[in-house]
């Protein structure tokens, strides 16, 4: 008896409606919050939770009162403050971590291994377990509330070379020709990495970028310690958390939404501007391949 | 455009492996010089130590005047071609070419002007605005070959450039980088692992395995006096024939016996007098080399030829204008196998052959290749080490070949008929035994003269080239040694002394002169510590060592002292030793020390004996680490 065969193309058609209903589902799932998330912040009502979905009075409002109202909760200077803070940091850490991985990559030195696995188990640490440490050491230098600006950026950016392990990875995959061809070309170590290495590492300095600047951005356990209390010192995480108090929530609830989504629209645009670096790959045709 | 000096390089890994074994080379301006050899055999690690990229542990580099050991690869004044092009992939190819000039400030115009020029040599100028990875592999190189000529460099390193490519366009470029060299008139090293490459193209091979230098000639030298097995082996293909036999001298004849087989050849001894004479007691294994196209199947030949073998036909390999018949010496052998029987032979491509035919062929001796089993070193040296005749002794004078000659006082021998070993380096051209001089030729900066003595071919070492004719020579006879059944009965004078040591440092307070005035200062000084002596160590010396050692290992390391009976003094200062006894060479006289265990000469003129100190000319010494066995200086 003749098995019956199916078309190639029919079990190929089969096959990809089973995956994109599946990735269907799983993108309503996670999209599902942010899109509440948006809806309530064009609600026209107060209070925390409604019993229906869809806001009974659309309104700008919420918005608008984010950013002109700042008798309670000042919105603008969290922002702003957060905003410098996490400048500083993407400027810095990429720079540290380019830099660290560039030449944990392509140096031999005495203790590089031992060094390496030192700064990855450090790294496993969570950082709020030296938290108190820290922040004894910036009051000593003065660096909290008033300063706390730079205390924070300082906190993030210390510890930033840990984060070596990605970058060179992709360092590693470099032929090691290209920076002899460089030297012999008369390029110093300083040169090769300029203008060889960094332009052929474009996608690694953007995921570099994006996950130096989200990390201070959404960051709370610190900026709120180093705040103390004082709003003036909030950034925006520690700020919206106030919103969603007890006492005040009834009122915020609405504008904590509204927040949140102007917190999230510098990410969103940033990854979308380099996502397109994300994909490109660069190292082709280089060496032979 | 300069020369290469290679003076002692070693490459010594953390771990002890060691890439590289003293290589010692000098390359002059406008060679092309082809490293090569199997993969791991320290060819592209000195190749990458020439250019920079890997530091060197000890030895010194010299290119044109300059020492560069601690000289960056840019200031070297070199350009690499490297195996993958290593191109920039994110500039386009004029960029490639330009990166280097731009980088040192070349005006504007004239970078355009080498770039044009460059890429018209190479015929990539309609590519000049293409990025790399739209182009294909051979055009990849060209612009990597551009990228090095543009710099006019010194010096042209190549690793591997072709290994990449297809075939046909490798026999393309070969040509190519050919031309390139007689046009741009500079030093080429090129890095292969293909003896192809090698032979073509270079003007110098230097063949390398398991990082020690196997040979250095010109690749007809190669082919026709390889050193070892393995260079005879590695260059030419089909691969060269090996069998495995002995040697014996019968009077005037000396009969090849073939190892697994019935083979057996007889060719008269004048056609081996190059073989070392202690190959010839019919005893020690040697493996006999001869290339397919050395063997004949030609009847005709064959039936002029004395040594004829049996051969019975496995297979055979047809490429047209000729055929490779494959066969074997043993006619159990399957000829398929690699072994010690196994025979290609060249035969002409029209020849006709069934396997299993059991066939004569003629062996052509004067093309033999014979080589120490256990050590693969050639036992048939373009430069003999020795002459190897028969002589006789009565009364302290020794006859060979009809002429007699006066023993020194210090040969002491019963009389008797012994086998005389002259070193053909210890033969000079004054003197009083009449020769006749037949040729003179320079070998690698040697010259080799051969001259008949009594009927007998016999050969010598000298200083500069000897007109042909008749010549006067002498013996020196310290070096000869006499032989009495295989044993030896006079020994030569051992040319070497050893001693062990170490490098020391120590604080000397000396008087320093500064801003005018006198003043005491402790000073840092370094001395050879040999044996119970301390002798000051020049600076540069001490540097030396240091630089290879590591200033830590530099002064706990033992190291080896060596000097030659030439170069030893007697003083108050030096290392104790005892003079054991005074021989007599006629014109020389030698002291004979006892040195701890070492029995050493020393030149003495009258009579030494008792206790002495001995000092080293400390110029003279050459330096190793003893364990290691670097040698330093």
């Amino acid at each position: 008896m003749a098995k019956k065969l199916r078309s190639k193309k029919a079990v190929e058609r089969g096959t990809n409606i089973a995956i994109y209903v599946i990735l269907a589902l799983i993108s309503i799932i996670w999209l599902f919050p942010f899109f509440y998330l948006v809806i309530q912040s064009l609600r026209g009502e107060t209070g925390t939770a409604t019993p229906y979905f869809w806001p009974k009075e659309w309104t700008f409002n919420n918005y608008i009162k984010l950013f002109t109202d700042k008798s309670i909760f000042n919105f603008p200077k969290w922002y702003l403050t957060t905003l410098i803070i996490s400048i500083f940091v993407t400027v810095i850490q990429t720079i540290f971590v380019l830099v660290t991985s560039y030449a944990l990559s392509r140096m031999r030195f005495k203790m590089r291994k031992p060094l390496m696995n030192l700064m990855l188990v450090l790294g496993m640490f969570p950082g709020f377990m030296s938290m108190t440490a820290v922040y004894f050491l910036l009051k000593l230098l003065g660096l909290t509330q008033d300063m706390g600006l730079v205390g924070l950026v300082l906190v993030y950016v210390a510890s930033s070379c840990m984060g070596y392990y990605v970058s060179k990875g992709f360092f590693d995959t470099i032929p090691k020709s290209l920076d002899e061809a460089a030297r012999i070309d008369g390029a110093s170590r300083h040169t090769v990495f300029i203008k060889i290495i960094l332009p052929l590492a474009k996608p690694i300095i953007i995921y570099t970028i994006l996950t130096a600047f989200m990390a201070p951005w959404g960051e709370y356990m610190f900026a709120s310690l180093m705040a103390f209390g004082k709003q003036d010192y909030y950034n925006v995480a520690v700020g919206l958390k106030d919103m969603l108090d007890k006492e005040v929530a009834d009122i915020y609830f609405t504008r904590f939404c509204a927040g949140s989504v102007i917190v999230s629209i510098p990410i969103t645009a940033l990854f979308f501007w380099l996502q397109k670096y994300y994909v490109e790959g660069v190292t082709g045709g280089s060496v032979k391949g | 455009m300069a020369g290469l000096n290679l003076k002692h390089i070693y490459k010594v890994y953390p771990n002890g492996t060691k890439a590289v074994n003293d290589f010692n080379m000098e390359i002059e301006d406008k060679e092309f010089i082809v490293f090569v050899g199997p993969s791991g055999c320290g060819k592209s690690t000195t190749l990458r130590m020439i250019a920079g990229l890997e530091d060197i542990s000890a030895g010194e580099l010299t290119i044109g005047d300059m020492i560069v050991n601690d000289v960056e690869p840019k200031d070297r004044d070199i350009a690499m071609v490297f195996q993958n092009y290593a191109l920039y992939p994110h500039m386009t190819v004029y960029e490639n070419i330009a990166f280097g000039l731009r980088l040192r400030k070349l005006p504007k115009d004239e970078i355009h002007r080498r770039v044009t020029e460059a890429a018209e040599i190479l015929g990539i100028t309609e590519y000049l605005s293409k990025k790399p990875k739209e182009m294909s592999g051979g055009q990849r190189q060209r612009v990597s070959l551009g990228r090095a000529i543009v710099r006019e460099p010194k010096v042209m390193l190549l690793d591997e450039p072709l290994s990449n490519l297809d075939a046909k366009l490798r026999t393309q470029m070969r040509a190519e980088i050919a031309k390139l060299h007689a046009k741009l008139n500079t030093t080429f090293i090129y890095v292969t692992h293909d003896q192809i490459e090698a032979m073509t193209m270079g003007t110098r091979i230097v063949v390398m395995k398991n990082g020690f230098v196997q040979q250095i000639d010109t690749p007809k030298n190669l082919y026709n006096y390889p050193g070892n097995k393995f260079v005879a082996g590695f260059i030419g293909t089909p691969q060269m024939n090996f069998f495995e036999g002995t040697l014996k001298k019968k009077g005037e004849q000396v009969e090849i016996n073939f190892d697994y087989s019935d083979a057996k050849v007889t060719v008269p001894y004048s056609m081996l007098y190059k073989v070392r004479p202690s190959f010839l007691n019919g005893e020690k294994k040697v493996v006999i080399g001869l290339r397919a196209e050395n063997v004949s199947l030609d009847p005709a030949v064959v039936k002029a030829s004395k040594a004829k073998i049996k051969v019975k036909v496995s297979h055979k390999e047809e490429l047209g204008n000729q055929t490779l018949v494959y066969g074997d010496i043993n006619m159990e052998g399957d000829g398929y196998t690699e072994s010690a029987t196994r025979i290609i032979i060249e035969a002409k491509g029209d020849t006709e052959f069934a396997s299993g035919d059991v066939l004569e062929a003629a062996l052509d001796i004067d093309r033999v290749h014979l080589f120490d089993k256990e050590t693969e070193e050639s036992i048939l040296p373009r430069i003999p080490e020795h002459n190897f005749v028969d002589c006789d002794v009565k009364g302290g004078v020794l006859n060979f070949l009809g002429n007699s000659m006066q023993l020194p006082p210090a040969i002491s021998c019963v009389d008797g008929k012994y086998e005389l070993l002259i070193p053909s380096d210890a033969i000079s051209f004054k003197g009083d035994v009449e020769v006749n001089v037949v040729s003179s030729e320079n070998i690698n900066g040697k010259t080799l003269v051969s001259f008949e003595l009594g009927g007998r071919r016999m050969f010598a070492v000298a200083e500069e080239e000897v007109k042909k004719g008749k010549k006067k020579i002498s013996v020196d006879f310290k070096r000869i040694s006499l032989l009495k059944d295989g044993e030896t009965a006079v020994e030569a004078m051992p040319m070497n002394v050893t001693f062990k040591g170490k490098l020391i440092k120590e604080k000397v307070v000396e008087e320093v002169e500064k801003d005018g005035k006198t003043k005491k200062a402790k000073v840092v000084k370094f001395f050879f510590g040999i044996g119970d002596a301390k002798f000051a160590a020049p600076d540069d010396m001490a540097n030396k060592l240091i630089s290879a050692m590591g200033v830590k290992k530099a002064f706990t390391e033992e190291l080896r002292y060596e000097c030659t009976p030439y170069d030893l003094n007697f003083d108050e200062t030096g290392i104790s030793a005892e003079v054991v006894d005074t021989v007599d060479y006629g014109k020389e006289k030698f002291a004979v020390l006892k040195i701890g265990e070492q029995t050493a000469y020393m030149l003495v003129e009258g009579n030494a004996s008792g206790s002495v100190r001995l000092v080293p000319a400390i110029d003279k010494l050459a330096i190793s680490i003893a364990e290691k066995d670097i040698r330093i200086i």
